[in-house]
């Protein structure tokens, strides 16, 4: 369970849902900028974010249709080659966003869907991070976690190198500015 | 009233997420325990700390006032009509909601900025000592410096109560005494009994517990032969 003051956790819940209203709602016009009346009418259809869309729906106030990153299309495309598709660019948090959301839309293929996604794409993510230090072009299209994975893979076969050469365990505090060269090759800083 | 120009929300669909993204970037996942692994914990290897964004903070914070109001008058509205307010459903209730939930919403994503910058700062005690190197005090703002200083001094006094350095690394040394190089001019520094002169690129030996808080601020670095 994520914390209150997860970032990533934050960030998720920012993803845009599509969702139509079954009610109307007065004085939010600010939803709908096109709109000239500062009220929402009933059938209204609108991008909302998840956490506003999540709670509107448990108030039955709107319903959510299935978010692109999880149509048809994508699973075709995952099932053709899962490490060739760019899931950063469809949703950063593509499985925590899916784990959400396949209980509201009663989507049950969901879920299998996401594992398999997940595992097909673990061995080329775990390969991939351990052949060198160049960046592989993989890393621009993995999500959140995914690039978590990579990163938390390469450090670790890093450390283990530079145990085995015995280098200092002493170093300047990361957090303060380099201005030497690192000694440890990092991976692309996420965005 | 004027109504809110689109950027302001989705309450934060806009103006939250870069100041979120700001703050993730220099957040990573959970911070580590204070002592195991300190120095080397990946997460805390990779954060870029920024400066306080107080101009966006304080959209955010008058973004929820807006909200505030909005909020305010709708349930004047259902006041009014004298509904209950406990069953009434109609289109001002859900306004409320939606109001209701963008300043929860916004809260939340303030809470967490500060939260996260917090541990950031928390962490900086363990990693570069008590005081605040001068690259950091131009990112922190001012209660977040007293806030440092507080911190340190909890820490520095549990310290002289136990009578242990808590700081130093974990992992004993094979050898009690360090060769270092010196990075920068650092002058006269008193250790132990005797008063040494640290000029740049001179080479010292030292003891390990000397030198550790010199290397971690980037003063000195271990020459390795």
């Amino acid at each position: 369970m994520p914390g209150y003051y997860d970032m990533d956790d934050i960030l998720m819940e920012d993803e845009p849902i599509s969702v139509v209203f079954q009610v109307g709602a007065h004085g939010c016009g600010l939803l709908d900028p096109g709109s000239e009346t500062n009220d929402i009418e009933k059938g209204t259809k609108m991008d909302l974010p998840y956490w506003l869309a999540h709670q509107l729906h448990l108030r039955q106030a709107v319903s959510i249709s299935v978010p692109a990153s999880f149509s048809q299309k994508t699973k075709k495309e995952i099932q053709a080659d899962a490490a060739c598709v760019d899931l950063k660019g469809r949703c950063p948090y593509f499985y925590e966003l899916g784990c959400k959301i396949a209980p509201l839309v009663g989507d049950k293929t969901i879920g299998t869907f996401l594992l398999y996604a997940f595992t097909d794409r673990y061995k080329e993510i775990l390969s991939k991070s351990h052949s060198g230090p160049a960046v592989p072009r993989i890393s621009s299209r993995l999500t959140k976690e995914e690039s978590q994975l990579f990163e938390a893979a390469r450090s670790s076969m890093a450390a283990f190198k530079k145990w085995r050469t015995g280098g200092s365990r002493l170093e300047k505090a990361s957090i303060l500015g380099r201005k030497r060269k690192r000694t440890i090759p990092l991976g692309p800083s996420s965005p | 009233m004027p109504r809110f120009s689109s950027p302001s929300v989705p309450p934060l669909s806009p103006t939250g997420r870069s100041f979120l993204t700001a703050a993730s970037a220099s957040v990573r996942r959970s911070s580590p325990p204070p002592l195991a692994s300190v120095r080397s914990h990946p997460a805390l290897a990779k954060c870029i700390f920024t400066s306080f964004n107080s101009d966006l903070f304080d959209q955010v914070i008058s973004e929820c006032n807006e909200h505030s109001l909005q909020l305010q008058s709708l349930i004047r509205k259902i006041e009014e009509q004298n509904l209950d307010m406990q069953t009434t459903r109609n289109e001002d209730h859900f306004g409320a909601v939606i109001h209701h939930l963008s300043l929860v919403r916004n809260k939340r994503c303030l809470m967490a900025y500060m939260y996260n910058r917090a541990e950031i700062i928390q962490g900086l005690r363990w990693k570069v000592g008590p005081v605040l190197p001068q690259e950091m005090q131009e990112k922190v703002n001012y209660l977040e410096e007293e806030y440092f200083k507080d911190h340190s001094a909890a820490i520095e006094s549990y310290m002289s109560e136990m009578d242990l350095d808590l700081t130093v690394d974990m992992v004993p040394p094979k050898d009690p005494y360090i060769q270092v190089r010196v990075l920068d001019d650092i002058g006269e520094v008193c250790l132990d009994d005797h008063s040494i002169s640290l000029a740049k690129h001179s080479l010292h030996f030292l003891r390990r517990t000397d030198a550790e808080p010199f290397i971690s601020q980037g003063l000195m670095e271990e020459f390795l032969e």
